[in-house]
């Protein structure tokens, strides 16, 4: 019995943390917004939930592109090219280096990706004439996890400078043997 | 006769409910299944890529399903200058295009841009 009145107690003062807590939370974000804001949300919250409709179809569309274009590249291109070098005994280390961390990043792009569509779907489910606070901060979610997506896109293009620098100095350095190699 | 009915007395519940258990055990692995392939088809990110579903039809006819201009390098052959020139080719050339879309840029989820910003301030 004395384990149970410990339990209540412990329960009890967990229970008032955590609502403490969640209505501090709720409490800075009211704060944050002024009524202005709060009606300005619900003014244009037609035309906003439209412009996030079509962009939720364009970014679908653009993922499903680049995506195709960015696996592409590491298919039909640089895995490719590395196994020929292997295929003939030459040092493609630097190469398969890049290739690997670019196959690492567009495994994250796909994952940010995801995350993104999922956080966009769940803003244009919100009622944003009912509930315009957490409409907005849905958006600002959004809008940080596709930041994060443009983040990794650019990220994949700067590999795709660092495998074009790789064998360019492969390049150089399969000149150079063949000068020597020549009388 | 007497006999006849014995038998059928000791039948129990669901030996005369066989086919009823049957039906149950069968939609029951139906909705486990169902239940498996929506969780892979969301966890996984195809749901992501399928633009087939409801919202999504107006940019369908868009995709680009031709991947035949975008040209294989060999993986078997020589590497001589001839080769290497080959591939920077095809390389530079799908990598500049590729890099010139600088997708998902700009801030199109921006208070301002959607008109839901404090108009204070």
């Amino acid at each position: 019995m004395k384990i149970s009145v410990k339990a209540l107690i412990v329960g009890l003062v967990f229970a008032t943390t955590i609502t403490g807590v969640l209505f501090a939370r709720v409490s800075a974000v009211d704060s944050r917004m002024n009524d202005q804001h709060i009606e300005n949300i619900r003014s244009n919250c037609v035309t906003a939930k439209n412009t996030l409709t079509q962009l939720h179809a364009s970014d679908a569309l653009l993922r499903v592109n680049m995506g195709q274009l960015y696996e592409l590249m590491t298919t039909k291109l640089m895995d490719r090219f590395n196994s020929r070098l292997s295929n003939n005994n030459y040092d493609n280390s630097s190469l398969t280096a890049v290739t690997s961390a670019y196959n690492q990043k567009l495994d994250a792009f796909r994952n940010d990706y995801r995350n993104y569509e999922v956080q966009l779907a769940v803003a244009l489910k919100i009622d944003c004439l009912n509930q315009p606070v957490s409409f907005y901060d849905a958006v600002a979610a959004s809008r940080e996890k596709r930041t994060q997506v443009h983040v990794d896109v650019a990220r994949l293009n700067q590999f795709l400078n660092d495998y074009k620098t790789a064998m360019n100095a492969f390049e150089n350095d399969y000149l150079a043997k063949q000068g020597t190699k020549q009388p | 006769m007497n006999e006849n009915e014995a038998i059928v007395e000791e039948l129990s519940f669901w030996d005369k409910h066989r086919f009823l258990l049957m039906v149950v055990i069968a939609i029951g692995i139906a909705f486990a299944m169902t239940f498996i392939s929506m969780a892979m088809y969301t966890s996984s990110g195809t749901a992501q890529l399928d633009l087939s579903r409801p919202g999504y039809r107006s940019v369908s006819s868009q995709v680009n399903r031709d991947d035949s201009s975008f040209k294989n390098y060999s993986s078997i052959g020589p590497v001589n200058q001839e080769s290497i020139n080959e591939f920077k080719n095809l390389f530079n050339t799908q990598a500049t295009s590729i890099q010139s879309a600088d997708a998902f840029s700009g801030d199109p989820l921006s208070p301002e841009a959607l008109g839901i910003n404090d108009p204070t301030k």
